[in-house]
């Protein structure tokens, strides 16, 4: 498949999942109802269903998805590891911690972004605590170190976890499950605006770092002649794509799939030049996610399913179709 | 040690939601309804509310649409006379009369579209960290919540207040609040003289998940004549390891479905399944209580 026709797809995908996201969700309205509350009429509580519920939740789920499959790209490239995922550095580890601190201190109830903001500060020091390691020896950032310290870091965050909730209430161990369970249900504006001033500029920085990925995708080595800057580009495309995955985990809690599936998919379709392949993981997390979340809306309405579930059970039989067909010479 | 490049670092990344964080408290909503930590406001009419949260709530009258997340607020509504408000239900209340009523799904993580579609002026909800989304939520969509927590009998009969306060039936809570004292003291009154039966309330599980101190039903055990083997417990429920479960020399096991313990807790003791009789701390308390004492008594049969 060429790219273009590729992105062309994705975004006609994207378009029609939003469309469909807002016209259908967990109370059935008729497209003149959601028409009317999209042009401001019909009675206000439609207009709060559509434009205060399923629209933010639906630009929530494309900057989430789109940024966690980016990172998934961008790590997998970085890494040089086909299991590489936004959360591999244990971040959604250090975000998990954040958050069941908080929920077992009876913190969480204080604002509703003592949850997102406690996190968020996790996932960030995750971050900080892996790069100190892998950096610890000397001035370059050696990618096996990072990826051991990442999996160290994730099994020690998932112990902090473990041992937060078995001497917690039941209450808050049900409040962590449901939140490291991941979720679009907490959808507002204000949530939204926050996720876009992480996502999108960090998600411009990456994609401008394509050309010197590709180059680092031969070896560091190589990488270095052809003239890249190895070490910069390194660190800031880790950061990046570490940024990306802590906002829509603070905001989300841990989704997966979305990140593993969404860039090798892609890759198969499209090769592997990072200039395509970025953006069009961009596109196709977001509009894999957005789908996702809707199905995960409707299909037992109005009890809603953890859109993580959705995203494997959609996710898995999808890949192994395109790993198959990839196969077959 | 955090270096001073990581400092400036982490404040950075931070900002953005430090500025919504610190952004204005809710003001009043346009219905004169406000769920803030502020304190109450007493113009006429208005009812000002202390939830389980210790949040105040204002509402600007009795509460005329209410949906509850919460099975026993759902009956001690319909024990106040006002079922007829409860405007959804979720697909935990068993009540038959609720049942024509639309869901909303779970009372964690409800379908806010359909609570939205319900248009309640009042929302019940479970208070504590089980669920933040949903209140936050709320609050963002503009519809007043109360959030209860009816962990002991005192919570129970608070809530009975709470909810009777906000519908405009404080009368008939004071009423029924006071009926159920008495027939608590009366329960009580009859088991203080009896032997206590060493006793353990077990949710299910291998190994055993048990009621422990500071629950609703530690006090109906304790107060119908048990003595509740697990009252040593560091949290409300909690499993315990099946030899643990085995030394405790247990005379009885009340279990809410027989088909959900272990075959190695249950082995060569007496098993009683009281269904869900006591999973409502609400206006069944009394009844409940009742029950288990008549479970209790020598020769007791369920």
């Amino acid at each position: 498949m060429s790219r273009l026709g590729l992105g062309a797809a994705l975004l006609a995908a994207l378009a029609a999942a939003v469309v469909l996201g807002v016209r259908f969700g967990a109370v059935d309205l008729t497209t003149g109802e959601v028409l009317a509350a999209l042009a401001g009429g019909g009675p206000e509580w439609q207009r709060q269903i559509v434009v205060d519920l399923r629209l933010p939740r639906l630009l929530l789920g494309a900057l989430v998805g789109g940024g966690l499959a980016l990172a998934g790209a961008t790590f997998q490239a970085l890494l040089r590891n086909p299991l590489a995922e936004p959360y591999i550095l244990g971040i959604s580890g250090g975000a998990s911690v954040g958050a069941v601190l908080v929920l077992a201190l009876g913190l969480a109830g204080a604002t509703s972004w003592a949850l997102p903001l406690a996190a968020l500060a996790g996932a960030i020091l995750a971050i900080a605590l892996v790069f100190r390691v892998a950096t610890a020896s000397g001035r370059t950032l050696d990618v096996r170190v990072l990826l051991l310290a990442g999996v160290v870091v994730a099994a020690f965050f998932s112990a902090c976890v473990a041992f937060i909730l078995s001497v917690s209430e039941a209450r808050t161990v049900q409040g962590a499950v449901l939140w490291i369970m991941g979720s679009l249900a907490g959808a507002s504006w204000s949530g939204v605006g926050v996720t876009a001033a992480y996502t999108l500029p960090a998600a411009g920085l990456l994609l401008t770092l394509a050309r010197p990925l590709n180059l680092m995708a031969i070896g560091e080595e190589t990488a270095h002649y052809l003239g890249a800057d190895v070490e910069k580009v390194k660190r800031t495309a880790l950061a990046l794509a570490a940024l990306l995955t802590a906002a829509g985990v603070a905001v989300a809690g841990v989704i997966g799939f979305v990140g593993l599936v969404v860039p090798h998919a892609i890759r198969l379709l499209v090769g592997s030049d990072h200039r395509a392949l970025l953006p069009l993981s961009f596109l196709g997390g977001a509009t894999f996610l957005v789908l996702s979340d809707i199905v995960a809306q409707v299909v037992l309405a109005p009890t809603q399913i953890p859109v993580g579930v959705i995203t494997a059970f959609v996710g898995v039989p999808l890949f192994l179709v395109l790993l198959r067909r990839s196969l077959i010479p | 040690m955090l270096g001073s490049r990581l400092r400036v670092a982490l404040t950075a990344l931070l900002l953005p939601w430090t500025v919504q964080a610190c952004g204005p408290a809710d003001d009043a909503r346009p219905d004169g309804s406000r769920t803030d930590g502020g304190p109450p406001d007493r113009s006429a009419g208005a009812i000002s509310l202390s939830d389980a949260d210790g949040r105040w709530v204002q509402l600007p009258g009795p509460a005329a649409r209410v949906l509850s997340l919460v099975p026993s607020a759902t009956q001690t509504l319909a024990a106040l006379g006002a079922a007829s408000l409860v405007v959804a239900r979720t697909d935990h209340d068993t009540v038959s009369w609720a049942q024509t009523l639309p869901s909303v799904g779970g009372g964690l993580q409800p379908s806010l579209e359909a609570i939205v579609a319900a248009k309640p002026d009042l929302v019940v909800r479970f208070a504590g960290p089980q669920d933040t989304r949903t209140p936050a939520a709320l609050d963002e969509l503009g519809i007043p919540h109360v959030g209860i927590r009816p962990d002991r009998i005192a919570d129970a009969l608070d809530a009975i207040l709470l909810l009777g306060a906000a519908t405009g039936r404080a009368a008939a809570a004071d009423s029924l609040v006071r009926h159920l004292q008495a027939g608590l003291d009366s329960v009580r009154a009859e088991a203080a003289g009896r032997e206590p039966v060493r006793v353990a309330y077990v949710l299910g599980g291998d190994p055993p998940w048990v009621a422990g101190p500071g629950t609703y039903i530690h006090e109906l055990l304790e107060l119908a004549g048990g003595e509740n083997a697990f009252a040593d417990l560091g949290s409300l429920y909690a499993a315990v390891s099946v030899e643990e479960f085995l030394a405790r020399d247990i005379g009885l096991i009340l279990t809410p479905d027989a088909g959900r313990l272990g075959a190695r807790v249950a082995a060569g003791l007496r098993v009683v399944e009281v269904g869900d009789a006591l999973e409502f701390p609400g206006p069944g308390v009394a009844e409940a209580a009742r029950t288990v004492s008549g479970l209790l008594r020598p020769g007791g049969r369920p």
